[in-house]
């Protein structure tokens, strides 16, 4: 369906004459809704909003007709609108870039990690800063990729590299393949995420090799004349107790949200090619691929999603058979572990260890003190209880009061069928 | 013809004995040097046996009075023999009274030793059998047979009565009682205990324990310090040489009698600490050799044989097994309630912690969450490594006063680690609230005050706790104050007895103990107890350690609630477990101390428990299920106060105190 | 250590370690990664391990460097520079001179830049391959060192690398042993001069203790006031938990998997 509004006078005559036959079918086909109920609201012919107050409302309980003028019938309506807005975004297109700025994102699991749009939006930054000269933005992606949004993420140019010698863990000759860029082209920039995902990686040794001093853990950015590339950054450092303030370098290791995702236009994301092939290397690290772990096995201070299970879990297959299938590290309260359910390296609380887990599931944990200090720290607290006057509920941002074991097995039985559609649709 | 061989016996019997007690006396001396008064130790070893030891005693009433009997009937009767069979001294001395005396010495010695003979016909499973098994016979032999060779001395039988058949056998059964006697005395039998032990009660390590004539403290529980100015001193026990060698001599001194098995906590929970069995160990180790001949029970879950040492070996091997294992030391909660069982006074928690100290000191091996602890102290100054700076967040509605802006107050107000803690936060919070209702002068240290140290001692960290004690000490002697309070007794007791090696010495009160005062004083007054039944947990670092057995119970009973006592209360309190580190070792056993405790409790019948440790409220609220509710003193006290009747009005108790002129630095 | 059992020399391991410092108090310390270094070190068998230390020796540095000794080590060799001095080309040439087959290195400093930069100049100068984010060493033989690399997540990944190598640890890598007094007391810091080179670029920049990074809000683009407003308003009333009460284990478990969903943990 076309995004462009044609206006139709004879339409509008129609419908501004509420004696016209055919008024309140072509009041529909005006309106946004679809033909089934007669549209409210709809632009008059200068512009201005026309309401039909008898199309909106409903029959209240005493047979009166009731219109919500809280916007609550209209909230409904608002979702179909904003799905075609994404698509309707204003496209910018770069033919003669002044200068080009190179981001190489992680790509993890062959798509942009929220991370990698925060430093696009950081790129974008650089390039527009000047509308007099914009740059572009040039997006180097290694590998077989599943993103399809490189547009819409702020792309102006895409690099895709692939074969057998960058895949894995090749960082020689992604390096190879990143020098051989800078001297093709001479980016003004080169952005690199400052993530355990690889950027952080790649981006040192890239820096090493251009012999650059890179700026790294950067998180914010502002103009300034006076330094050399017209930028000045904040860079954390000292293992994330000091901030740096010092111009901005030729190549930056940015932290996640260091910038706003490009959210506004969409790109031209027009593919690039190297001029010259990539020269072909003597790789000293060779890649024997992963080695499966037990998610179970993960240490509890750096898990990021814990099942914990207190005294309140009677049957604790379940328990372990939930804490794999939901892929979830598992903890314990003392309790659980002084009664030889779980080891002592799961306790989790004052006297256990301190998690930092964004997601922490409580099952059938009461909440003693100590629990509740070693969970400080967690976003999100889930408890699943019996008792609904326990001090766990009230830490909760989300509590099930209900039978733990059944909760758990309804929520495996989701899990799987969500994995199953996810199957069947890739 | 008995006498001839009489003498020549009795001669070889203390010849042997003696060489015997040479060799015994080298082994001790295999120890490092320790400065004792010898003569004054001698000097002072018959009160120390006879009050003190006898004070331990006779808390078992049927096996003191065995014990009076055996023991006085032998030595009375070895002297009068030497004398009367040894030197011949018979009929001419007092006209035959020392037989006479000897005949009756023999006859009590022969009672007790029946008594001994039916303890161990039954005995119960602290005892050691073995060697110990076959005491009462030896005992029986003993007296019997001197009863029948001083029979013909007194004239009451012929000389040459029975024929020299029966006289042979009398011989025997002597040899066999003079050899158990004499020889096994201080060859290494069962009667080494009366040997050695005298020797250790003359040579104790903690000669303030004794009582004295003058009225002593008979108290002396404070670990003593490393010396970690000079490098070469060595830092803790390794092996058996390293203990001192009145350690070794009190180690010696053990009668295998098992109340301290009966009395640990950790023993009871199963964890693999015995502590008869570690002295045991101990004096294997000392003379070299295998545990296989110990006859007790063994270390639980560690059968006996498989463990050995000695003297210059490793008690604690890094890898594999030596004499003890690792985890037997770390299970001791250090409550002490061994030592104050102990009959022959032997310290077990000095020698334990003495060989923690190498294990963490040395080897760097605490387990589990010791490492970590430690670490957080050094670089936090508490265990949970928290920041210092935020020490008083617990009372940022409160307004305390800091000792910073007013210099001087009466009662210093340690707070201690519990400041961290949520949970203490609500006894701190109580006590705060009974201090400003009773109108006491106090202040606290705020950020300026550190861990007390007792945590990292325990663990064996000579080094931070000096460290942590060195730096609270420099900071209490910029101000002035009358007396430190504290509801923490672990704080309580390093700060009051054991900063005074380092330097500091302080006038320090348990909450309980003060607020007791007050209530004397009559500044605080109570709404009756309403609740139902209430019973006491004895902290070990207050009761066993500083003897505070009664004021707690007079407060509880000021409140008018009167305690349901527990079968094992005051110096015989079950620990909650707590103490020592072990909840931060955490050596697994087949249950938890603080579920027996609370175990006790139910057996009250109690509601509610009173406590008066962070600890031990941690602990016993760590309990599922259970029945009781776990409160501090404080804030019982805090929840039934009432204005205080007029006439008692709180300025003329405050100006009769003295202020602050003989503060101690 | 069994040398012996090896009839070819020892593996020459060099183990960077750094002063550390505490997050809360700032006292110094071993640095965390580093020890996790040493500690890594320790479990090659046959190795001879040398511990090197770029910096200066005071009061601060001299307790946080003694623990490393009390990790089981006899000396320590540490390069005299003075306080905001570029350590690098001391440390090449140290390494260069010594020679070593493996160098070990925390992937950050606790003090000063912090960059993580340190190894891969190294490397970069002495030609040698760089890892990062090992979590084990599997086996050395023959020049070739088999390595478990960590990935988020608790993943791993097995690479082989040929010796010489730097590799870097990081919070993954096995947790470091205690560090004992006595040991630690008794240790020997040898201290050798070596000429310093300025770090310039440093000097100029201002250092400021971190300042809190303001929380991301979600952004509402929303086309109506009205959508904006109940955008913040629902953030505002976000504090309290939700409570299900009376519901069916599969509303339950519904609303659970909604929340896990959003929170984008379930993979």
């Amino acid at each position: 369906m076309s995004d462009i509004r044609r206006r139709d006078p004879r339409k509008e005559w129609i419908a501004r004459n509420r004696l016209h036959p055919q008024h309140l079918e072509v009041l529909a086909a005006l309106g946004r809704g679809t033909g089934e109920e007669a549209a409210s609201e709809w632009m008059g012919p200068h512009g201005l909003i026309r309401r039909n107050p008898r199309a909106v409302g409903f029959i209240g309980p005493n047979g009166v007709k009731r219109i919500d003028r809280s916007g609550a019938q209209q909230g409904q309506r608002a979702g179909g609108a904003r799905a075609s807005a994404a698509a309707s975004k204003p496209r910018v297109e770069i033919a003669a870039p002044a200068f080009l700025v190179a981001v190489v994102p992680d790509m993890a699991g062959g798509r942009l990690t929220g991370h990698d749009r925060d430093l696009l939006g950081l790129a974008r930054q650089l390039a527009d800063a000047d509308p007099a000269a914009r740059g572009a933005v040039l997006a180097v992606v290694f590998g077989e990729h599943k993103e399809d949004d490189f547009e819409g993420a702020g792309v102006d140019r895409l690099l895709h590299l692939t074969g057998p010698e960058i895949d894995g863990f090749a960082p020689e000759a992604r390096l190879g393949a990143l020098v051989a860029m800078d001297r093709a082209w001479g980016p003004r920039h080169w952005l690199l995420p400052d993530s355990k995902l690889g950027g952080a990686d790649l981006g040192r040794r890239l820096a090493a090799r251009l012999g650059e001093r890179p700026a790294t853990g950067v998180w914010q950015l502002e103009a300034d004349g006076e330094a050399p590339l017209g930028w000045r950054c904040t860079a954390r450092g000292a293992a994330g107790t000091l901030d740096f303030q010092r111009p901005m370098p030729r190549l930056v290791l940015a932290l996640a949200e260091c910038a706003e995702p490009v959210s506004e236009t969409r790109h031209a994301a027009e593919p690039l090619a190297l001029p010259e092939a990539l020269p072909i290397q003597l790789s000293r690290i060779q890649d024997l691929g992963q080695v499966a772990v037990d998610p179970a096995g993960v240490a509890l201070s750096e898990a990021e999603f814990i099942l914990s299970a207190g005294n309140g879990v009677r049957d604790w297959d379940a328990f372990h058979h939930a804490a794999e299938m939901l892929g979830a590290t598992e903890g314990a309260s003392r309790v659980a572990v002084d009664d030889g359910f779980m080891a002592r390296d799961r306790q989790v609380g004052a006297t256990g260890t301190w998690v930092t887990a964004r997601v922490y599931v409580a099952v059938g944990i009461s909440g003693a003190i100590q629990h509740l200090q070693g969970i400080q720290t967690c976003d999100k607290v889930v408890a699943i209880n019996m008792d609904p006057g326990c001090d766990m509920i009230k830490r909760a941002d989300l509590a099930v009061i209900g039978d733990s074991a059944k909760v758990l097995e309804a929520l495996v039985a989701l899990v799987e069928k969500s994995r199953e559609e996810k199957r069947n649709a890739a | 013809m008995l006498d001839t061989l009489l003498p020549i016996l009795i001669a070889a019997a203390l010849a042997l004995a003696v060489i015997g007690a040479g060799r015994r006396v080298r082994l001790w001396r295999q120890g490092r040097p320790a400065r004792v008064s010898l003569l004054k130790g001698l000097a002072a070893m018959p009160r120390r046996y006879l009050v003190d030891l006898h004070h331990v005693v006779a808390r078992d009433k049927a096996m003191s009075n065995t014990h009076v009997a055996t023991a006085g009937g032998f030595v009375a009767a070895a002297v009068l023999m030497i004398l009367v069979h040894g030197l011949g001294l018979g009929a001419e001395v007092a006209e035959g009274a020392l037989g006479w005396l000897l005949l009756a010495a023999s006859a009590t010695m022969f009672v007790g030793s029946c008594f001994v003979a039916r303890r161990r016909r039954h005995p119960p499973s602290r005892l050691s059998r073995g060697p110990w098994m076959r005491l009462p016979k030896s005992l029986m032999a003993f007296s019997l047979s001197v009863f029948a060779i001083t029979l013909p001395t007194v004239g009451l039988l012929p000389e040459d009565f029975g024929s020299w058949m029966l006289a042979l056998a009398l011989l025997a059964v002597l040899v066999w009682g003079l050899g158990e006697m004499f020889f096994g005395m201080t060859w290494g039998g069962p009667m080494k205990h009366a040997f050695a032990g005298a020797l250790h009660l003359a040579f104790h390590r903690r000669a303030e324990r004794f009582s004295t004539r003058t009225g002593g403290s008979g108290r002396s529980t404070g670990l003593k310090a490393l010396d970690l100015e000079d490098p070469k001193a060595p830092l803790g026990v390794e092996k058996p040489a390293d203990f001192t060698w009145n350690q070794l001599l009190g180690f010696d001194a053990c009668v295998q009698c098992g109340r301290c098995e009966a009395a640990c906590p950790a023993f009871a929970a199963g964890q693999p600490l015995n502590p008869k069995k570690l002295i045991q160990d101990m004096v294997v180790g000392m003379a070299g050799g295998s545990d296989a001949a110990y006859a007790g029970s063994p270390y639980p879950g560690k059968p006996v044989g498989e463990h050995q040492g000695h003297a210059q070996g490793p008690i604690v091997a890094r890898e594999g097994k030596a004499l003890v294992d690792a985890e037997t030391l770390w299970s001791c909660t250090t409550c002490r309630a061994c030592v104050e069982e102990c009959p022959m006074m032997i310290e077990h928690v000095d020698a334990i912690v003495d060989m923690r100290r190498f294990l963490t000191l040395e080897h760097g091996n605490t387990p589990n969450k010791g490492p970590e602890v430690l670490d957080n102290l050094i670089a936090t100054d508490n265990p949970g490594g928290f920041d210092p700076g935020a020490r008083m967040h617990w009372a940022a509605d409160l307004e305390l006063p800091l000792m910073a802006d007013l210099q001087q107050v009466d009662v210093l107000l340690w707070m201690g680690d519990g400041a961290y803690d949520m949970r203490n936060q609500r006894t701190l919070r109580a006590l705060v609230k009974v201090l400003r209702a009773a109108g006491v002068d106090f202040a606290v240290l705020g950020n300026e005050e550190r861990d007390s140290g007792d945590v990292a001692r325990r663990l064996g960290d000579e080094a931070t706790f000096q460290s942590l004690a060195q730096r609270n000490i420099a900071t209490l002697a910029k101000y002035r104050f009358l007396q430190i309070v504290t509801c923490d007794p672990h704080s309580f007791h390093v700060l009051g007895n054991e900063y005074g090696e380092l330097g500091g010495h302080y006038r320090v009160h348990h909450h309980s103990t003060f607020i007791a005062e007050l209530h004397e004083e009559g500044r605080l007054a109570f709404r009756p107890w309403k609740g139902g039944r209430v019973t006491y947990h004895d902290p070990c670092y207050l009761g066993r350690y500083n003897g505070e057995f009664e004021a707690p119970r007079n407060v509880l009973r000021a409140l008018g609630i009167e305690v349901a006592e527990m079968e094992r209360s005051g110096f015989r309190s079950r620990c909650c477990g707590g103490g020592g580190g072990a909840p931060i070792t955490d050596i697994p056993g087949k249950q938890r101390i603080p579920d027996m405790r609370m175990g006790d409790v139910r057996e009250t019948g109690a509601e509610l428990v009173a406590v008066g440790c962070p600890q031990c409220t941690a602990m016993l609220e760590g309990v599922v299920d259970s029945a009781a509710e776990v409160r501090d003193i404080a804030e019982l006290v805090a929840d039934a106060l009432v204005e205080p009747p007029a006439g008692h009005a709180k300025g003329p108790a405050r100006t009769a105190r003295p202020l602050a002129e003989e503060v101690v630095s | 250590m069994r040398p012996e059992s090896h009839h070819d020399a020892p593996l020459a391991v060099t183990v960077l370690v750094s002063v550390g410092r505490h997050p809360l108090t700032g006292r110094g310390r071993r640095a965390d990664q580093d020890a996790r270094g040493v500690e890594l070190s320790h479990t090659l068998t046959g190795a001879a391990v040398e511990l090197l230390h770029a910096g200066r020796l005071d009061e601060g540095s001299e307790a946080a460097l003694r623990g490393y000794l009390g990790m089981g080590f006899e000396s320590l060799s540490l390069l005299e520079q003075p306080a905001g001095a570029d350590v690098l080309p001391a440390l090449a040439e140290a390494l260069e001179a010594s020679g070593p087959q493996l160098v070990i290195a925390g992937e950050r400093a606790e003090q000063g830049e912090g960059s993580g930069l340190l190894p891969y100049l190294l490397a970069e100068r002495l030609g040698w391959p760089l890892v990062s984010g090992l979590a084990a060493v599997e086996e050395v033989k023959e020049g070739v060192a088999t390595l478990l690399q960590a990935l988020p997540r608790g993943q791993r990944r097995r690479l082989q690398v040929r010796l010489p190598a730097i590799v870097t640890v990081d919070a993954a890598a096995p947790a470091p042993r205690q560090s004992a007094f006595g040991p630690a007391r008794r240790g020997d810091v040898d201290v050798q001069a070596v000429p310093a080179r300025d770090d310039a670029d440093l000097a100029q920049w201002q250092a400021q203790s971190a300042r809190k990074r303001p929380k991301r809000l979600k952004i509402v683009k929303a086309a109506s006031a009205r959508d904006r407003f109940k955008a913040a308003a629902a953030k505002a009333q976000g504090g309290g938990g939700q409570v299900l009460t009376e519901v069916t284990p599969e509303e339950g478990a519904e609303a659970i998997f909604k929340l896990l969903k959003e929170e984008g943990v379930l993979r």
